[in-house]
């Protein structure tokens, strides 16, 4: 009895470990293939640049304006930082929603879905280590820069320990809610408009622009409730002012959007998958 | 080029133009759902400098309605770029695929031709939230629309001279499509925010090298306050970036190969 329950216990874990290398592998495959093309991967970091500069400029002149010393706690300093971050993360996104919009229409779903893996979590280790590839380059190129405009990083070192935590939870976030508008494409003739719009209501609502303390109500109220506030401004705000208290609070939040948006994914998936036929061939 | 020419051509663009728009109708649903989230995508970005002059009024004189215009005359001079001259961003990859030996054959112009081929149903969102946008948050009298009008048109030049630009780099330095791209990226981000925020060598670059200036920011000066110098300011850059753009295409088509492909023009 004892030796059939250790036997099943050891089944079960080499089940886990073997699936787990399996999505390691792919993902060690996804972080190569991006490192293959790094100069492209350099490339989309000049936009990171414009973006850093602009919004240098913009509260620069915003603060001297109005003889700010600091607006919603942030320095101008935090400010640069915080927006180095935030974008730092936003332009890291892979075109994910186009890659499962093309992959449906094209039919070559139904091929994926014939191998030995899931096609979810395939998506996300390929997902992940395009994205680790391109956060790491724009970690460097945004951080290089706002160091040459305001100095050195107001990071405290819990901040810098919480980050990757928060901000694996924000991806996977990003990756289930794009992977879900891609999805749509069983039912729709089009999905980069919804992609367009959550990514601009992300920017806005988000805190990639400006952080949401500053936001006048009702529009900051309703902008800490929605998902995005747990993509940006969440995270960046942990790496630059971290609280022990807002961290659990940002956990919490992320915990429960990435489980909403998890169950939507699995209905959305499970209605799509209803429709794939294959007919031989 | 005699008027009879000139109208001839205007009529070919006028039929290419109506043609793609059809062609994207066939989707109709996809075609509205594109332009609706288009403007929303444009409001979106209007609603957040609505946010920022809420809290601060004024910044460097520059308010709200500021704001309105530069993304009305940006917005529409776009649009009209990508809705009319939609293919002149794949430039780079027809030159460098071959791509333009279906336009070599044919009696019109290529440049032209290669241009107008294909249409960004987008396009028309930014049209349709620019005209909104500037009659009912601005309230133009008659001759700030009629101005509004040539100013879009000679952006909408800018725009497509500035695409074929660096995409027909693609004759001397190989693929150019992501530059080009990232360089169309830039342009319309530094035509968004209030030009007052850059000085020196920054704003110096754009007003040659990135003209957004020229796109935005000069547009709302002749709004707020017309003078013929600034007017003939902005046509003379107008048609000095159109004159060169047609300069390096030509010159690099000199040195273009066919790829020997076969291609059909509907």
């Amino acid at each position: 009895m004892n030796a059939s329950i250790v036997n099943s216990r050891r089944g079960i874990r080499q089940r886990i470990s073997l699936t787990a290398h399996k999505y390691i592998a792919i993902l060690y495959v996804s972080i190569v293939n991006n490192l293959t093309y790094m100069v492209e991967v350099v490339f989309r970091s000049v936009f990171l640049i414009i973006f850093v500069y602009i919004f240098l400029q913009l509260w620069t002149v915003t603060y001297a304006s109005r003889n700010l010393s600091s607006l919603g706690g942030f320095r101008i300093s935090d400010m640069i930082w915080y927006l180095a971050m935030t974008e730092t993360i936003a332009l890291s996104l892979p075109q994910l929603t186009r890659q499962i919009d093309m992959e449906v229409r094209s039919g070559e779903i139904a091929y994926l879905l014939g191998r030995p893996c899931s096609y979810v979590m395939y998506r996300f280790a390929q997902y992940f280590g395009e994205r680790i590839v391109r956060l790491v380059m724009n970690t460097i190129v945004a951080g290089l820069i706002a160091f040459i405009f305001v100095g050195p990083p107001p990071f405290t070192w819990q901040g810098l320990v919480a980050w990757p935590l928060v901000l694996l939870f924000a991806i996977s976030i990003e990756y289930a809610i794009y992977f879900s508008v891609g999805l749509l494409a069983f039912w729709t003739e089009e999905t980069a408009p919804f992609s367009l719009v959550i990514n601009r209501l992300a920017m806005i609502l988000g805190g990639m622009l400006a952080p949401l303390e500053i936001l006048p109500q009702p529009i900051r109220g309703i902008a800490q409730v929605l998902p995005f506030s747990a993509i940006y401004n969440g995270p960046a705000h942990t790496l630059i002012r971290f609280n022990l208290g807002q961290f659990g609070a940002l956990l919490l939040q992320q915990s429960i959007t990435l489980a909403i948006s998890c169950a939507v994914l699995a209905v959305i998936y499970w209605l799509a998958t209803r429709r794939v036929s294959i007919n031989g061939g | 080029m005699s008027i009879q020419r000139f109208w001839r051509t205007l009529r070919f663009i006028g039929a290419y133009t109506a043609a793609n728009v059809q062609a994207a109708m066939e989707y109709r649903i996809s075609f509205w759902m594109q332009i609706l989230t288009m403007v929303a995508n444009d409001g979106l970005w209007l609603f957040f400098w609505y946010t920022y002059f809420h809290q601060f009024p004024l910044v460097h004189g520059w308010q709200n309605t500021d704001i309105v215009v530069i993304w009305a005359v940006a917005a529409c001079g776009f649009g009209l770029s990508v809705g009319i001259f939609g293919n002149a961003p794949k430039l780079a990859i027809l030159i460098m695929n071959g791509g333009l030996d279906a336009y070599l054959g044919m009696p019109r112009y290529v440049l032209l031709h290669a241009s107008i081929s294909a249409s960004d149903p987008t396009a028309w969102g930014d049209i349709l939230f620019a005209v909104g946008s500037f009659l009912v948050l601005v309230r133009p009298n008659p001759l700030q629309i009629a101005l509004f009008i040539l100013l879009v048109l000679m952006g909408a030049f800018i725009f497509t001279a500035f695409t074929i630009i660096f995409c027909s780099l693609a004759f001397f330095v190989g693929n150019t499509d992501g530059l080009a791209q990232q360089l169309r990226n830039a342009l319309i981000t530094f035509a968004t925010y209030p030009m007052n925020l850059f000085s020196g060598v920054v704003r110096l670059m754009l007003f040659t090298v990135i003209p957004a200036g020229f796109i935005s920011f000069i547009p709302l000066q002749l709004l707020h306050q017309f003078t013929w110098p600034l007017l003939g300011g902005m046509i003379g850059f107008t048609v000095l970036i159109v004159l060169l753009a047609v300069a390096i295409f030509e010159y690099g088509l000199r040195r273009y190969e066919s790829g020997n492909l076969m291609g059909m023009q509907s």
